[in-house]
């Protein structure tokens, strides 16, 4: 028997800052009654007022954004993995810590992703008593770790956006036969003009180059 | 004996994985293969990073994302030296959303007319379409936005796009939560045989001969006699699988409990290319609608190439000198070239 748990949103990290744990919504995702009651009762004897059980089916997305749940708690085993794989990490809007709630056969293999920011727990076996426990450590580790990961994420973005720009800035001056202050001081109105990015509009002129040029 | 564990998702793009493993391949080149299934492709993912599977069966997007650091954890550079599957895909349209698109017949452009068509007006009604693919990074989320896209739709703002693991694909179409689905092998039929979808395109009507699955792991870590000795059997069991009299063989051991779990006929007709493509409707006959075998086994770079493009259109990287080299690295044919 194996447990997958995920925690909060990017928004919700804030949230958690100087909240109480009582305040939490716990989504609990799983087919099976009795290993969801375990789960449930131990976070309502930690005193977290709001656990919702879903049934783990095809309709779970719709569920989980009616929920809004600050955690999920989910069947490592269960396909829907990926489906918060998508939610978490490609609309990064709704990014969650992960705790895992495993096996003592698979105990080694978790430790190892907890050391590699994957998960964020472990535990020998679910009793009630722990669970509480160790939705306090995935959200710790994920707050640590996501602020790891975006300010890795906003230097590379940041290193991208200026090469960008540097292209879109020759294409302009090979086209027009303009200098390079002529060229940014086009990219920069046309930004201003179209109310986008600047790097948003050099990303246009350098794909329809890809594609055109 | 060498013994290597492979994780695998029990879809029938598994089906060299599996043969080599259980169709004696695999013992005859000194590799005992302990086959693992896995429910989900993040789990894998994560399973084959920490090293609890030595390789996988893999999507190949999901290979190059691994490698170049998208996902959860950190960037781990993996090496895909045998590619199991091209194609294999199928695009699945609810029946109702088929009827309300007035049952476009013949022409791929008609099907996308008629689409575009319903699918605008839901937007304007609030009530976008909702489509589905199996996870964020692979060819099936890409055939997806090619199809919306070509369309004449936007894949970011006409349309939502979620993600439904296979096993609940059907169901989701049949309740009406999602409108269509993309997904592999034999999952279209599932949803056909159970009267809940129409196939609307095979995969390779959007982009033939798909890289789909590969066989990955982590590079450096599999010791050269090993990695040589697995291909090798790969390669084999890989010509045993295209060869068309054993097709019903490879079918029901596909259909097992212990794999797919799912019917042998069905599985059969995926393998031959001849899918319903509507409940009572006529077959459509493809060979290429999956293909499998010996001939597609060596990894090309330029695939890594093409990958990268489509996860580049959805915006799930930028394009740069560093993640092509990356990308191109993953499909390494240097040991497939070996033997």
């Amino acid at each position: 028997m194996s447990w997958h748990g995920v925690c909060p949103p990017t928004d919700a990290i804030n949230r958690f800052r100087g909240m109480s744990e009582r305040n939490l919504t716990i989504a609990v995702v799983d087919l099976k009654p009795a290993r969801a009651a375990v789960v449930e009762e131990g976070l309502r004897a930690a005193g977290i007022q709001r656990v919702v059980v879903i049934p783990d089916t095809a309709d779970l997305l719709r569920r989980l954004s009616e929920v809004d749940p600050d955690v999920v708690v989910m069947d490592l085993e269960s396909p829907s993995r990926d489906l918060l794989e998508q939610m978490f990490h490609v609309s990064r809007l709704v990014e969650r810590p992960v705790a895992m709630f495993v096996d003592q056969s698979d105990a080694s293999m978790m430790q190892a992703a907890v050391d590699a920011g994957i998960s964020a727990y472990v535990v020998d076996g679910l009793k009630s008593e722990r669970v509480k426990s160790v939705i306090d450590v995935a959200i710790l580790r994920f707050n640590a770790f996501a602020r790891l990961q975006r300010e890795l994420k906003e230097a590379k973005d940041e290193l991208a956006a200026r090469k960008t720009i540097e292209r879109a800035k020759h294409l302009i001056m090979k086209a027009k036969a303009i200098d390079e202050q002529e060229a940014y001081a086009m990219l920069r109105r046309k930004a201003m003009n179209e109310q986008r990015k600047i790097v948003d509009i050099a990303q246009a002129i350098v794909i329809s180059h890809e594609l055109l040029g | 004996m060498i013994e290597i564990g492979i994780g695998y998702v029990p879809l029938v793009d598994a089906a060299v994985v599996i043969a080599a493993a259980e169709r004696g391949f695999a013992e005859r080149r000194g590799v005992a293969i302990r086959l693992e299934r896995e429910a989900s492709w993040a789990t894998l993912r994560d399973k084959l990073v920490l090293g609890h599977v030595d390789a996988a069966h893999l999507l190949a997007p999901l290979a190059i994302a691994t490698s170049i650091g998208l996902g959860p954890g950190p960037a781990l550079p993996l090496t895909a030296p045998f590619t199991l599957s091209l194609n294999g895909n199928a695009l699945t349209l609810s029946v109702a959303l088929w009827e309300a698109m007035g049952r476009p017949d013949g022409s791929l452009d008609r099907v996308k007319a008629a689409f575009r068509r319903v699918g605008l007006a839901r937007a304007a009604g609030g009530q976008p379409l909702i489509l589905a693919t199996v996870f964020p990074y692979s060819m099936h989320t890409y055939l997806l936005r090619r199809f919306i896209a070509g369309s004449g739709l936007d894949p970011d703002r006409d349309v939502r796009i979620t993600v439904v693991p296979p096993s609940y694909s059907a169901d989701a179409l049949a309740a009406g939560s999602i409108d269509g689905f993309c997904v592999g092998a034999p999952w279209n039929s599932v949803a056909v045989a159970a009267g809940a979808g129409r196939i609307a395109a095979f995969g390779l009507d959007l982009i033939p001969d798909a890289p789909e699955k590969v066989l990955a792991w982590p590079r450096g870590r599999m010791p050269d006699r090993a990695a040589l000795s697995l291909v090798a059997a790969l390669r084999e069991a890989a010509e045993w699988c295209a060869a068309p009299g054993n097709r019903p063989d490879l079918a029901a051991l596909l259909a097992q409990p212990r794999h797919l779990a799912l019917p042998a006929p069905m599985i059969l007709r995926t393998l031959e290319g001849r899918l319903a493509l509507g409940p009572g409707e006529e077959d459509r006959r493809d060979p290429a609608y999956l293909r499998i075998g010996r001939d597609i086994g060596r990894p090309e770079p330029d695939q890594a190439e093409r990958v990268l493009s489509e996860m580049t259109k959805a915006g799930h990287l930028a394009a740069t000198q560093a993640t092509l080299a990356a990308a191109r690295e993953v499909f390494d044919p240097s040991t497939f070239d070996c033997i």
